[in-house]
């Protein structure tokens, strides 16, 4: 009974920290695509914003849906909760990662800034997004089994 | 479970900072490798790419910067110079193969988001451009048919519209880490007719040329019996306003700032390698150091020297081995989704190696840190095996 107990207190606590770092990476993602990985400039003679650039702003709201989610999973108490969320970030952060260039379409050539740093950038951070929401999921159902 | 990971397990922060220095040091090795490897294949590819020794172009386009940008960095642009210069220099002695190339630069309006060079060549006669076509694609180009560089966002089949000329993508080109990759290549008709539209819709400065009677450049290759330079030096002295180049000479300039980045690259790799060395021959030494007393104990308790000397080796590979794996994955997550940025920082030509070179590298950078940890380790199972039991325990150091 007692090994039980501190066994779904560890189990709940490994959740904890993962849900931390899937919302962590999702803030990443989020302030990354605005700062240090965003999309190309607009064309200099016409001002105008080609494709990549609605890329971007999909993503970033894509971002913003994943924080809320990922601050959502650190602060429910409920293990069940936790995991459902986070399954449910799972296929979000997969369809973010396929924004760029299958969504929507990027850049002609391939060695501008939207298909040579966004678009790598964005498909990392949201695959890590999936596979830290997936542990956390694992983790949080693990300690409901024990808590049952 | 044995007795060094027992060891690794119960010092959890000495663990992670022995693993994050191994960590850092396969990183280095394996990144470091890797650029200088892709910028050699880079010059290579060059080299193959530009496919003749001469190459004749317009006079007042080798005092342009844009010259050498168009052929080396993937630049847009355009020079022509009149068709009977092609006549002239295929009379001129020594010349083995010949072939006339057309330059254009489509705008950003139509197909594409940025401006793309377009290359016209004569199927007939090409013996530069067609090789690497031949790798995708291996019919003869038809009227209104391109080939794209595979760093152009656009694939077999699709339909791309320049200055109003529907063209359809009938191959992609592999990799070659060059401009060729962000170029459109086309066959004479279709890029005549191109230039044609252009001028109609006075889109580009051209002044008063005549489509039918220009072309971009000449490239040569020399005959049996006769040098680049003998071809050069004839081309240049007898036929006014072009100006023949050594396509070598050109190159000289990417091979000389190679070897410059290879260099700084390789010392790079050097100190890393070294400062990570000793400080791993620190941290091991400061570690049995500081568990002398332990190893003391076991030994009292029966275990060998052997035994003691080969924990500590068995802590440093398991130590290697992790960090190790995590270098060389965070090596390939970074230098192969990236790999069109670092091109781009070094602005130089940049062709991953294939998987097989890639994954040797691996292997050579995780040895590279394993063999440099086990080795610092070695030093200190060294004097473990030689510690004196009885001093120790009675507190004399």
């Amino acid at each position: 009974m007692m090994q039980g107990k501190v066994w779904y207190g560890k189990m709940k606590k490994l959740s904890t920290i993962a849900a931390v770092i899937t919302a962590a990476l999702s803030l990443l993602l989020t302030i990354g695509i605005k700062t240090v990985f965003p999309a190309c400039e607009h064309k200099t003679d016409t001002g105008m914003w080609m494709s990549c650039h609605w890329a971007e702003q999909a993503v970033f709201a894509a971002g913003i849906g994943l924080c809320c989610a990922g601050v959502l999973a650190v602060i429910v108490r409920s293990p069940r909760v936790r995991a459902g969320v986070s399954l449910g970030m799972i296929p979000a952060a997969i369809s973010a990662m396929l924004i760029p260039n299958i969504f929507i379409n990027l850049c002609m050539k391939t060695d501008m800034q939207c298909h040579s740093v966004m678009r790598p950038a964005v498909m990392l951070i949201c695959g890590a997004v999936a596979a830290a929401a997936a542990v956390t999921a694992f983790l949080s159902l693990k300690a409901k089994e024990r808590s049952e | 479970m044995s007795l060094a990971f027992k060891n690794l397990r119960g010092k959890p922060v000495r663990t992670a900072v022995l693993v994050i220095l191994t960590v850092l040091l396969a990183l280095t090795v394996f990144a470091g490798t890797l650029t200088v490897s892709s910028l050699r294949s880079g010059l290579g590819s060059l080299e193959n790419r530009l496919g003749a020794e001469v190459m004749v172009v317009p006079y007042e386009a080798t005092t342009k910067k844009s010259f050498e940008n168009i052929l080396l960095q993937g630049s847009t642009g355009y020079f022509y110079m009149d068709k009977s210069v092609y006549d002239k220099i295929s009379k001129t002695e020594g010349i083995g193969r010949i072939s006339e190339q057309f330059y254009l630069a489509s705008t950003s309006s139509g197909c594409c988001s940025i401006p793309v060079q377009i290359i016209g060549i004569d199927p007939e006669t090409d013996f530069t451009v067609q090789p690497w076509i031949k790798k995708s694609f291996d019919k003869p180009l038809g009227d209104c048919d391109i080939v794209v560089g595979n760093d152009l966002n656009a694939f077999v089949g699709d339909t791309l519209q320049f200055y109003g000329t529907d063209c359809r993508v009938a191959a992609k080109l592999e990799k070659t880490g060059t401009s060729f990759d962000t170029t459109v290549f086309t066959n004479e008709s279709t890029i005549r007719k191109m230039i044609r539209a252009s001028i109609d819709k006075g889109l580009n400065n051209f002044k008063d040329i005549d489509p039918e009677q220009v072309v971009s450049c000449v490239m040569i290759d020399p005959a049996e019996g006769y040098t680049a330079d003998d071809v050069v030096n004839d081309i240049n002295l007898h036929i006014k306003k072009v100006r023949a180049v050594r396509t070598k000479e050109m190159i000289s300039g990417v091979s000389d700032s190679l070897s410059g980045v290879s260099r700084i690259v390789g010392i790079l790799i050097f100190a890393v390698w070294v400062l990570g060395g000793v400080i791993l021959l620190l941290a091991f030494t400061m570690s049995v150091n500081e568990r002398r007393k332990e190893f003391a104990v076991l030994r009292v308790i029966g275990a060998s020297r052997g035994r003691l000397a080969r924990t500590v080796m068995a802590e440093a590979l398991t130590v290697g081995v992790t960090g190790s794996l995590i270098g060389i994955g965070l090596g390939l997550l970074i230098m192969l989704p990236f790999a069109n940025a670092v091109e781009g920082l070094l602005s130089m030509p940049y062709l991953l190696p294939d998987i097989w070179s890639i994954a040797a590298i691996a292997c050579a950078a995780a040895a590279a840190a394993i063999v440099t940890g086990a080795a610092a380790a070695a030093v200190s199972a060294y004097r473990i095996s030689r510690l004196d039991t009885g001093v120790i325990l009675r507190g004399d150091n």
